[in-house]
């Protein structure tokens, strides 16, 4: 059914279990996409969760997932409504951070490649000989509970400049298995693989001049963009809670559609423990984000100069995979986001004093080699979905049609035929990731523009990329 | 025997087919080490004990073991002699050291199955990619 221009709503007689309709941001042509595959489903099976309230919604570049559908968010009712982690999903607060360097494409001129490639060597895929900082005992607890504050030489400004100052309260470490810590210690500064990456862009279009100039962003400007998560430890951490929850279900009497969905009351003693264990994990994205900004800006220092180096200012950094609890409505609701991003207006006393007259800084990632976007956050993502807005382009085709259709090698060609430096250790890789895999940014973001959630702020185009 | 990749949007699925419940954790082990790539080094052996809620959610817990080596010993999965029994698995994994390629995040819960019909053992997970 079709509320207005882009919002789309399944009501909620159209199952005997769903709890609330499902709301659905889309223009025609997104949700001619969005039904190819099982991303609806997965969302009315959102609308089964106990407690679940308003509505599911879906945000324009949803895609099938496994449980929630990447780009569904869902408030449940505090106390007893239900956490679930798989409405975090595995990679808990993977998100994106923006650093502003000072100064512009035309400047960087022919030092862009050498740029690009101290980047590669600075910020390695996994934990591997050259992989990331080593932490153990005490220095990885303090990561948990505190985040990247307790990183050696970290800036206050990147603190500042990071959603909830990089630190979820009620982080419990102990709530942090073994295993978790295992996985993760290795890999504090280290990016991953599949869609994350580092990326060197040129700040194309200024779409609301006023507002850029508050986030110090000019035309012209080079930034780099940071797409990574908690690695290990956060899928640890989702993978034995997923498991926890599951075994409890009869226990609460709770009946789902999707083994995926397990969950529990958020007040029960399983939903305590994951909370504590997943704002753990946050806390350790956050840190892991710092680190690899961290590399980067060693890269900026090596070959344009430490003075370029301490310039690079962090935009801002946000969670794109958590649960928060906020209040919305007047009521305490624990707001689950799966690929999609904060954005609250301006006003708001949750984000840093120097933006709160112009609305949360939001990052969407378009596809590599297309154009990526700064958004700020709208007073309608507050009425309409629980402070929301999208996370990316949003994919369109698997992996394996991506590769049937583009060889690694060729487009690694045509990117760098537009002036794009690759750096990429599978090519296999960077076919999944070419850009007729996602769907098109530009019309992901009118559509949240045009819903009222954030408006469009700058658009930056890609100069150089680094993939895991 | 076999394993095959099937189409899912965002993440990976595998199917799995075997005259065996044994053989179905070998077929799945074979299709992660697909994904972690090749590794040259020192071969080591594991031994591995699991226990699960249900037969699927063993499959899932066998997943997560070799992701576990991949992830916190750099281990590539080469093969398996192990035994099944309800929802337990034992034995021991032989792999070698190298550098994985840390695709696979996880191994969801989401159309899991694991067991037999029509005299033939299937499997299905979705991995998070």
């Amino acid at each position: 059914m079709r509320i207005d221009e882009t919002t789309w709503e399944i009501p909620a007689s159209a199952r005997q279990d769903m709890r609330v309709p499902a709301r659905i941001f889309a223009d025609s042509e997104i949700l001619d996409e969005i039904v190819g595959d099982l991303s609806l489903e997965q969302l009315q099976n959102v609308a089964t969760l106990p407690g679940v309230v308003g509505a599911a919604i879906a945000m324009p570049d949803i895609h099938q997932g496994y449980g929630f559908p990447v780009g569904g968010v869902a408030a449940t009712a505090l106390p007893d409504g239900v956490i679930s982690p798989g409405g975090v999903g595995y990679d808990i607060n993977c998100g994106v951070r923006l650093l502003a360097l000072p100064l512009t494409e035309p400047e960087l001129g022919d030092r862009r490649e050498a740029l690009v490639h101290e980047i590669s060597r600075s910020v390695p895929a996994g934990a591997g000989k050259s992989g990331g900082l080593r932490l153990r005992g005490k220095s990885l607890d303090d990561v948990l509970r505190d985040g990247p504050r307790t990183l050696d030489g970290v800036r206050a400004d990147d603190i500042e400049y990071t959603e909830s100052e990089g630190r979820l309260e009620g982080a419990d470490p102990k709530a942090v298995s073994e295993r978790a810590r295992l996985r993760g210690q290795d890999q504090l500064g280290t990016m991953g693989s599949g869609n994350h990456f580092v990326e060197v862009q040129a700040v194309e279009e200024l779409l609301d001049p006023e507002t850029a100039g508050v986030f110090g962003l000019a035309k012209g400007q080079v930034a780099v963009l940071i797409h990574s998560g908690s690695r290990g430890l956060g899928h640890q951490v989702c993978t034995d809670f997923v498991r926890l929850m599951d075994s409890r279900l009869t226990g609460y009497r709770i009946h789902l559609p999707d083994r995926q969905l397990a969950c529990a009351p958020a007040s029960s003693p399983e939903g305590r423990q994951y909370l504590g264990a997943m704002a753990a994990a946050a806390n350790f994205a956050w840190a892991n984000r710092q680190a690899i900004g961290d590399g980067v800006r060693r890269a900026i220092a090596s070959v344009l100069g430490k003075d370029a180096a301490v310039g690079t200012r962090q935009v801002y950094d946000v969670a794109h995979n958590v649960a928060k609890v906020e209040v919305h409505g007047g009521s305490r609701v624990c707001v689950h986001r799966k690929g999609a991003t904060r954005a609250f207006p301006a006003g708001s006393e949750e984000i840093p004093a120097a933006y709160r007259g112009v609305g949360q800084p939001v990052f969407i990632p378009g596809s590599m080699g297309t154009a990526s976007f700064v958004l700020a956050g709208e007073p309608g993502a507050m009425e309409r979905a629980f402070g929301t807005t999208c996370h990316g382009a949003g994919r369109r085709l698997s992996r394996t049609a991506a590769r049937k259709r583009v060889q690694g090698s060729e487009l690694r060609r045509e990117l760098e035929a537009k002036g794009i430096v690759v750096r990429c250790l599978s090519p296999k890789g960077l076919a999944e990731e070419a850009p007729l895999a996602y769907k098109d940014v530009d019309r992901v973001v009118r559509v949240v523009e045009q819903a009222g959630l954030a408006r469009r702020v700058v658009r930056l185009v890609p100069i150089g990329v680094v993939k895991g | 025997m076999a394993y095959r990749f099937v189409e899912h949007t965002a993440e990976l699925e595998v199917e799995l087919e075997s005259d065996s419940a044994e053989g179905i954790l070998e077929e799945a082990l074979r299709a992660f080490a697909e994904l972690a790539g090749p590794a040259a080094g020192e071969l080591v052996e594991r031994p591995v004990d699991l226990a699960a809620s249900d037969p699927p959610a063993l499959l899932a817990a066998w997943l997560d073991e070799l992701l576990f080596l991949a992830d916190a010993e750099r281990l590539v999965p080469e093969s398996a002699e192990v035994s099944v029994s309800g929802s337990r698995v034992t034995g021991v994994i032989r792999a070698r050291r190298g550098d994985p390629r840390p695709l696979v995040k996880a191994v969801t819960f989401h159309r899991l199955r694991f067991g037999p019909r029509d005299g033939v053992w299937r499997g299905r997970v979705v991995l998070d990619v």
